[in-house]
């Protein structure tokens, strides 16, 4: 049997919740067509931890709204709260089965990947390691936008994502999420790898 | 690979893009009807939903037709499903938009992005007379001199995201998003009620 893990309450606002999942589903369907599009498995299974996540917030979600409907109101307008909550999960799957299609690898023909690759930003994904520069400095510090031409749209850290970071200190052991010029994605692994010392 | 199949190919990949960019806009129009509560941004979500159905089945007849190469099904497999996941994502998109248009006011909760200041959306046609006909956005300079975003552009049947360089057209529906004081102004501006030099 599969083991589904159970999802607790706790006291979370809904704004916050729900403006959390619609960042995760956007993140994902970036994330899962540059996992198609490059045939990368890293980058699918990704989006299916992010998928799971949803999943806990829209229960959260759900729970939040149940005990703050006092009345005949406040149940007409939440009904719609929790409407755009499970829609926005339904978005979330929808990227993930792209995600799935690689891991099922199934490819998306070779001339379509030619065509899009030359069309698209691409999408990196980056570990920091001990040594590089990066470490300790936030997003906004490394101004990447400017220097390389590349965006930092996500940080990972362990199981917690940081979602469009700016203030965030990089720490060693950092999954980056980054998009933009295929030159400019081979910079930051490079800084990330601890193989270069700047970005010249 | 023969230069008709190349030529297939590009054609189905570019159906593929605008696909994926209509439900990208739809996700991004929805939820900002929802935030803003605004009937104009989740009317155009459902008009962008009308012309996405249009598209997805363009894309799948021209992705089924014939090539002639030998295709792997895995290989045809794998763009159609993504279609349909665009498809899926715009439905999705507008069926939020659907919240808004059922007219339920926005539970206090959900209070939204800009608290003390009244947000507004406003959704104008630019008139031949308008000074901004012809100029770009950067040009327009709308946002210095309304204090409204434009959030969307649409021309003809098409919905344009809106750069520094887009040309605002005689023509073009212009929805924006800003404070409730910018609203007549933009109002003006853009239908050509006043000139920019008096502004």
């Amino acid at each position: 049997m599969i083991k589904v893990r159970k999802t607790e309450y706790k006291p979370a606002p809904v704004r916050e919740t729900l403006i959390q999942m619609k960042d995760i589903s956007e993140l994902m369907i970036d994330l899962a067509y540059s996992a198609a599009l490059f045939h990368n498995k890293e980058l699918a299974e990704e989006v299916m931890e992010l998928e799971a996540k949803v999943d806990d917030l829209v229960y959260l979600l759900n729970m939040n709204l149940m005990l703050a409907a006092r009345d005949r109101r406040d149940a007409e307008t939440l009904a719609g709260v929790a409407k755009i909550g499970s829609l926005t999960n339904a978005i979330s799957d929808a990227a993930a089965d792209i995600a799935s299609l690689v891991l099922h690898d199934i490819e998306v023909h070779s001339a379509v990947r030619e065509v899009f690759q030359r069309a698209e930003e691409h999408l990196g994904r980056v570990v920091v390691s001990d040594g590089s520069f990066i470490c300790g400095k936030t997003v906004d510090d490394l101004d990447l936008a400017s220097e390389v031409g590349v965006d930092i749209i996500a940080i990972r850290r362990g199981q917690v994502w940081h979602i469009n970071p700016d203030k965030e200190l990089i720490m060693p052991g950092d999954i980056l999420v980054a998009r933009g010029t295929e030159e400019g994605l081979e910079h930051l692994l490079a800084a990330a790898k601890g193989e270069a010392e700047n970005f010249e | 690979m023969s230069k008709a199949d190349m030529e297939h190919w590009r054609r189905v990949t570019s159906d593929l893009v605008k696909l994926k960019n209509t439900s990208e806009m739809m996700i991004d129009l929805a939820y900002s009807a929802v935030l803003l509560n605004s009937r104009y941004l989740a009317e155009e979500v459902q008009l962008l939903e009308e012309q996405m159905d249009q598209l997805h089945i363009d894309f799948q007849c021209r992705a089924l037709s014939r090539t002639v190469e030998k295709v792997d099904p895995r290989d045809l497999l794998g763009i159609i499903r993504m279609g349909n996941v665009t498809e899926r994502i715009a439905d999705a998109a507008a069926e939020i938009a659907e919240v808004v248009l059922r007219g339920i006011e926005p539970h206090p909760i959900l209070q939204m992005v800009i608290q003390d200041a009244e947000e507004t959306v406003e959704r104008v046609t630019v008139s031949g007379d308008s000074p901004v006909a012809g100029k770009t956005i950067k040009e327009a300079a709308l946002a210095d001199e309304t204090g409204m975003w434009v959030l969307v552009i649409r021309r003809d049947n098409k919905w344009i995201r809106p750069r520094p360089d887009t040309v605002l057209m005689a023509g073009d529906v212009v929805i924006a998003s800003g404070y409730s004081e910018g609203e007549e102004d933009f109002k003006r501006l853009l239908t050509g009620k006043i000139s920019e030099e008096e502004e």
